[in-house]
């Protein structure tokens, strides 16, 4: 693997702490919000509710927990997302712009 | 940019000069330095108080508003039904807030290239409620010369005193918000007595917190930060502006050469343009940007720079309108075109949608009929040797008002509908949940697996009427 050069600092790793934790949570906030609208407008939580061993919830606990299971899956897949590209290489280009072949 | 990378090659300097990805980029890792907005008095900035009370005051209204016997507008996400005035929907109407929500995001693309960013400017929540806490801000800390300066002194009784006060106020009307954002989630009423019982539930207080904390943290904290880092439509937006679209713009032809001068000299003679280099723009600007250096992804488009610089203009006896709101061909000086593709086909798009969904929503059937057979058994068979289906059905009644129903079966001839009771009535905006049987002899059966038909009607309304097929499982017959 190659690394990167210190001429080309690779702009994703340099964003403040800040930056980056945002761009993972608040995206997938939006989406979980998403999810959670799609799937409980098709199930109704109570039905989940009857079966054996489901944790003892109301309507808004279940909408609630289903939200941030959504929530935790959307980041997750936002953090890989994010950590690919962090850990990208940055094509090397000469000074015109164009790309240079490793 | 999209729209703005073909100005690049442009010398004149009528040019709105623009900043580009590089730029963008750059400001995109810089640390973020605090703005300290000054406060600004002028035609706009009395139109964005405008909107923040109207919009804040919808907000806060809106959810202790009765119609009828109930709340006017309810999302009830507990009973999964919600109000708007006189329409109740149901998890079954999904459908209307999809194209709901295809409207509003067809709205935002259709006032954008009409007129730039001014959801941005006064409409956006972040925007609004930002207003509010730099509201409370400038009451208790003052205007920006103080604030400026009280964040700098060190830190002694009166900056602690200050500084708790303002976070004090923030909390409260932060946690206001919160209870009254649940408020559309959960009747107000109830909640409310539930609060000055102190017996919330766990969740309500839960997401009160939740939309409290989120708003004191964006409205105080982040503010213009997450315009810049987090909205992806400040991103996006430039993707449908045009050169026809609306945006504050500085008119460097006539500022530039810009220079401080005395009032009563021509300066014109000195060689200096309208530009007295004053920065009033730059220090009324949300999101500190200086907008003399063209057009800036980071700009709302809130125009307070306008109303800063005319009143500079004013005091010098200058023109108004060295920055104003423009379009890129009016700053070159063509014509703006109002009506072009791009807004024909946004305009028509929007009413096409809009009027198909109001259409389907007013004359949608307000009533429906889910059939959902008991699948622990196929099918069981009577001592008297019939063969019988066991169903739970559902009935949604989504009219203002109580019903009286019948039901029927049709499709299986021989079969007979055998209910618990005789009187179905379902109160206006209810579910009920009615076991039904469907009997029929096995000889009358055509094969293992046939169709039956539920015929839902309304007593008094013959108009009213749904069918729901479902399937009937009978013996494989002998052969």
């Amino acid at each position: 693997m190659t690394t990167h050069s210190d001429a080309q600092p690779n702009p994703v790793a340099a964003l403040p702490a800040v930056q980056r934790v945002s761009a993972v949570l608040w995206p997938s906030f939006l989406f979980a919000g998403a999810a959670t609208a799609v799937f409980f407008a098709l199930i109704d939580p109570l039905v989940l509710l009857d079966c054996q061993g489901a944790p003892p919830l109301t309507r808004t606990g279940a909408y609630s927990l289903g939200f941030f299971l959504f929530w935790l899956l959307t980041a997750g897949a936002s953090s890989v997302t994010l950590y690919f590209l962090s850990t990208r290489v940055p094509p090397s280009k000469r000074d015109d712009g164009a790309p240079v072949a490793r | 940019m999209g729209t703005v990378s073909n100005l690049k090659d442009r010398a004149s300097r009528k040019d709105i000069p623009v900043r580009f990805a590089d730029d963008t980029e750059r400001e995109l890792y810089a640390k973020r330095e605090k703005v300290y907005p000054r406060e600004v008095d002028g035609r706009f900035a009395r139109l964005r108080a405008i909107a923040v009370w109207v919009l804040l005051g919808i907000f806060y209204l809106v959810p202790w508003l009765r119609w009828d016997d109930r709340q006017a507008v309810l999302f009830d996400l507990p009973a999964r039904k919600f109000y708007i005035l006189w329409f109740s929907f149901f998890p079954q109407d999904f459908l209307y807030l999809a194209f709901f929500l295809i409207i509003c995001a067809l709205s935002l693309f259709f006032f954008t290239a009409l007129a730039g960013r001014v959801w941005c400017g006064y409409a956006c929540p972040q925007t609004v409620w930002t207003e509010v806490f730099m509201w409370i801000e400038r009451h208790i800390e003052g205007d920006r010369a103080k604030r400026q300066k009280l964040d700098r002194a060190p830190l002694d009784g009166r900056k602690i005193g200050l500084k708790a006060a303002k976070h004090a106020v923030w909390v409260v009307f932060a946690l206001w918000t919160g209870f009254t954002f649940v408020g559309f989630f959960t009747p107000i009423h109830d909640l409310g007595a539930r609060l000055a019982a102190l017996s919330l539930g766990p969740w309500e207080t839960f997401w009160i917190l939740f939309y409290a904390f989120a708003t004191y943290g964006n409205a105080g904290w982040m503010r213009e930060q997450v315009c810049i880092y987090m909205c992806p439509y400040a991103r996006f937006q430039s993707a449908m502006f045009d050169r026809n679209t609306l945006i504050v713009a500085y008119d460097g032809g006539r500022g530039e050469p810009r220079g401080s001068r005395k009032r009563s000299v021509d300066h014109r003679a000195q060689g200096l343009g309208d530009c007295i280099d004053c920065t009033m723009c730059v220090q009324v600007c949300p999101t500190g940007i200086d907008i003399r250096d063209g057009l800036q992804y980071q700009c709302i488009g809130c125009a307070l720079c306008v109303d800063a610089c005319d009143g500079v203009m004013d005091r010098m006896g200058y023109p108004r309108g060295l920055i104003r709101y423009t379009t890129e061909n009016a700053v070159e000086g063509r014509p703006t075109r109002v009506l072009r593709p791009r807004t024909v086909v946004y305009a028509s798009l929007l009413a096409l949608l809009s009027a198909g969904v109001m259409t389907s929503v007013l004359m949608r059937t307000p009533l429906a009929l889910d059939v959902l057979r008991d699948r622990n058994a196929l099918y069981r068979e009577t001592p008297e040797g019939y063969v019988e289906n066991v169903y739970t059905l559902k009935l949604i009644n989504m009219d203002g008002r109580e019903h009286a129903y019948r039901l029927d079966i049709a499709g299986l001839p021989g079969a007979a509908l055998v209910l618990g009771r005789d009187d179905i009535r379902v109160p206006a905006g209810e579910v009920l949940s009615l076991p039904a049987r469907v009997r029929i002899d096995p000889y009358d059966l055509q094969g293992a697996s046939s169709s039956v038909t539920f015929v839902l009607k309304a007593e008094d309304d013959p108009d009213l009427v749904v069918h729901e097929e479902a399937r009937f499982i009978g013996p494989a017959p002998a052969r």
